[in-house]
């Protein structure tokens, strides 16, 4: 199997162990690294979490201000020629397909639109003759007449097709490696374009290449050791930090929810773990957004609002459509935080954070 | 749990106060250099910027506030006249979200747009037509990063938009890199103000660029404004005490456990570095000065 280039192996940071006063250590280091990272994902960091949530606060504040920003997902299609073993919308699961037709994206954006929501991700799945590249350009020229910021969760695709996205009104592009295991990755993406590691892995770097400003990166928690998965994410950051200085990236922590397979995560990750996780990431990259998303529940959500998160979903639909329309039966995975926009921004408030729905311009494209 | 809000005292009126010296005092000190005695001259004088005046020479940022009204307070609480708001906070579309017009509504408040999100020249020209456009001030804040994590202003974009935009009748006051060749090539184009970071954004690194801002204020006929890094009233009072014409704070205040509190106090530190500075302060020596001359032996 082929190895991870050197500028992403964690192996020279696995396996350390640490003792309470070098987790203390990297808790105030000046320059936070690879081995701060792994001292502060260790189990003696565990008995830190307060002094880590403090320390992941006071730098959310002094960075992102007190406020939180807001984006909602759209999925469009729920057809998918992947193997993920994870997902709700892989090819071998019996769910009913539905994509939605532009009149129905119309319907969708004007509902979103009456939310006052300005942020706006489009996803898809892999891609097939029914979601392919050009009905993604599509449904982004239709979601930039009416949104300041439209980014994407769909397949990898060409330099040029990115450039393309791009003037059409596309900021951003998410794509989550879901695991930097070569093994565990292998197992996981059983068939389909999403099978080859390394061609996801050079994703971000084309599509920030060829235009758009912001690439989401992420690991799906759960499926592999969160340590080395989370270690390579860092210096997957980092290494894009050098590469595409002009570049913003985000940082995700999805966790594996339930969804209509049954799969169980092999690697679980707690809350309090994942807690920990992202004071860590805050600690150590302490001016790159991170965010949390409605997978999570509502009392977790609640909590980190503002100890390291600086942008959440909000009212999210994990259904094809489901906005404006009532949206098909299933989604790719459980929502564990239903509440409307009205209510999350309430909660946001009371706890002195400002909901941010726009904090982008249409002139910047 | 709201925390309860403060009573602020009113800031005092320095420009009646006694601590000031009178012109003619200052006259009869033949040592002052003629840069102290330009400072002197201007100490009654309000900041000029462009076609405009302002009394206050603390100027707040918007961004980063809990709420709105949490911002306006301590707006209020700072005396300040001139506000700077991104373009990318303008929301007409939903009251709620938008920091524009609720800063509109203040009375003798001036709005400074800034394209804080351009990433080049080219976006920070049309940003600051429609910030133009939208909020009616001519005034607009150069900010052009491409880097959105250390938020870094770029020199070359900076000073090209800077000229477009002075040419076409902006006032400009373009944030920098504390960079004194490019402050005077700035200044050349037409520039209102010059803007030098004292550290980044965000960062409450405090004047780590003092040495350079010093020679940027030495050499300036246009005001220099320390804007981003500040974190303590008493580093915008050592920036003013340094010549600085304006301390520009946004973080130090919205992340204040009581920004109206701080925004209050960076108001005095502002005014006490400016007092300072215009009292003349008294030359750093090396060493001490014997009362008794130590050459009186010599003939």
């Amino acid at each position: 199997m082929k190895n991870l280039p050197t500028w992403l192996d964690p192996e020279p940071w696995l396996n350390g162990t640490f003792s309470a006063q070098e987790a203390q250590d990297a808790l105030s280091a000046e320059s936070p690294n690879e081995e701060t990272l792994a001292a502060l994902l260790s189990p003696a960091a565990m008995e830190l979490l307060e002094p880590m949530a403090a320390r992941a606060q006071a730098i959310t504040h002094r960075h992102f201000g007190r406020t939180t920003q807001l984006y909602v997902p759209l999925y469009l299609s729920s057809y998918c020629p992947g193997g993920c073993a994870y997902c709700g919308f892989a090819s071998d699961r019996k769910t009913e397909r539905h994509k939605l037709s532009f009149e129905q994206v119309e319907t969708e954006l004007a509902a979103l639109k009456k939310m006052g929501l300005e942020e706006l991700l489009l996803l898809t799945g892999e891609r097939t003759p029914q979601a392919d590249f050009d009905y993604v350009l599509k449904c982004v020229e239709l979601a930039a007449k009416h949104f300041h910021k439209v980014t994407i969760e769909v397949f990898p695709m060409s330099g040029k097709e990115y450039g393309e996205l791009a003037a059409a009104g596309c900021t951003g592009v998410t794509i989550y490696q879901e695991t930097y295991h070569p093994a565990t990755y292998k197992e996981m993406h059983r068939w389909g374009p999403k099978a080859d590691l390394f061609q996801r892995l050079e994703t971000p770097d084309r599509a920030l290449t060829a235009g758009l400003r912001v690439a989401g990166l992420g690991t799906l928690l759960g499926l592999s050791d969160p340590i080395f998965d989370l270690l390579a994410l860092y210096r997957h950051i980092r290494h894009l930090q050098k590469t595409q200085w002009k570049s913003g990236l985000t940082v995700s922590f999805p966790r594996i929810q339930n969804e209509t397979g049954g799969f169980q995560a092999p690697h679980p990750v707690s809350e309090k773990r994942l807690a920990q996780i992202i004071f860590a990431f805050r600690i150590c990259l302490p001016d790159v957004p991170l965010v949390l998303s409605t997978r999570e529940s509502a009392a977790f959500r609640d909590g980190m609002a503002g100890l390291g998160c600086n942008k959440m979903s909000v009212a999210s639909k994990t259904t094809v459509g489901g906005y404006g329309s009532e949206g098909s039966e299933e989604g790719q995975f459980d929502v564990n935080d239903n509440r409307d926009v009205e209510t999350f921004c309430a909660m946001l408030r009371e706890k002195e954070l400002e909901p941010v729905f726009k904090n982008w311009d249409a002139t910047y494209r | 749990m709201k925390r309860p809000i403060r009573e602020h005292r009113a800031r005092p009126n320095l420009v009646d106060c006694k601590l000031k010296c009178p012109l003619d005092f200052c006259k009869t000190h033949d040592t002052l250099c003629a840069n102290e005695i330009r400072i002197m001259k201007n100490k009654t004088e309000n900041l000029k910027l462009g076609p405009y005046t302002f009394q206050s020479r603390l100027i707040l940022g918007t961004g980063k506030f809990s709420n709105t009204e949490t911002m306006i307070r301590a707006i209020e609480a700072s005396g300040t006249e001139l506000v700077t708001v991104a373009l990318r906070r303008f929301n007409r579309e939903m009251p709620d979200d938008d920091l524009c017009a609720p800063l509109a509504k203040l009375k003798n408040i001036k709005l400074m747009p800034n394209t804080s999100g351009a990433m080049n020249a080219k976006e920070a020209v049309r940003a600051a037509q429609l910030g133009r456009e939208l909020s009616g001030s001519s005034i607009v804040k150069v900010e052009i990063h491409p880097n959105p994590h250390h938020l870094m202003p770029d020199a070359i974009e900076t000073y090209a938009a800077a000229k477009e935009l002075a040419a076409d009748g902006f006032v400009v006051l373009p944030y920098i890199p504390a960079d004194p060749v490019l402050a005077k090539k700035l200044e050349d184009v037409g520039c209102a103000a010059v803007m030098p970071l004292g550290a980044a954004i965000g960062s409450g690194g405090g004047l780590s660029t003092a040495d350079m801002i010093a020679l940027i204020i030495r050499d300036s006929s246009i005001p220099v404004i320390v804007d981003a890094g500040l974190r303590a009233p008493s580093e915008a009072a050592r920036a003013m005490e340094m010549g600085c014409s304006a301390c520009l704070v946004n973080s130090a205040i919205a992340a204040a456990t009581d920004p109206a509190a701080m925004a209050n106090a960076f108001a005095l530190g502002v005014e006490t570095g400016f007092a300072a500075r215009n009292a003349g302060l008294m030359q750093k020596r090396e060493i001490a000065v014997a009362t008794s001359p130590l050459t009186s032996f010599l003939q």
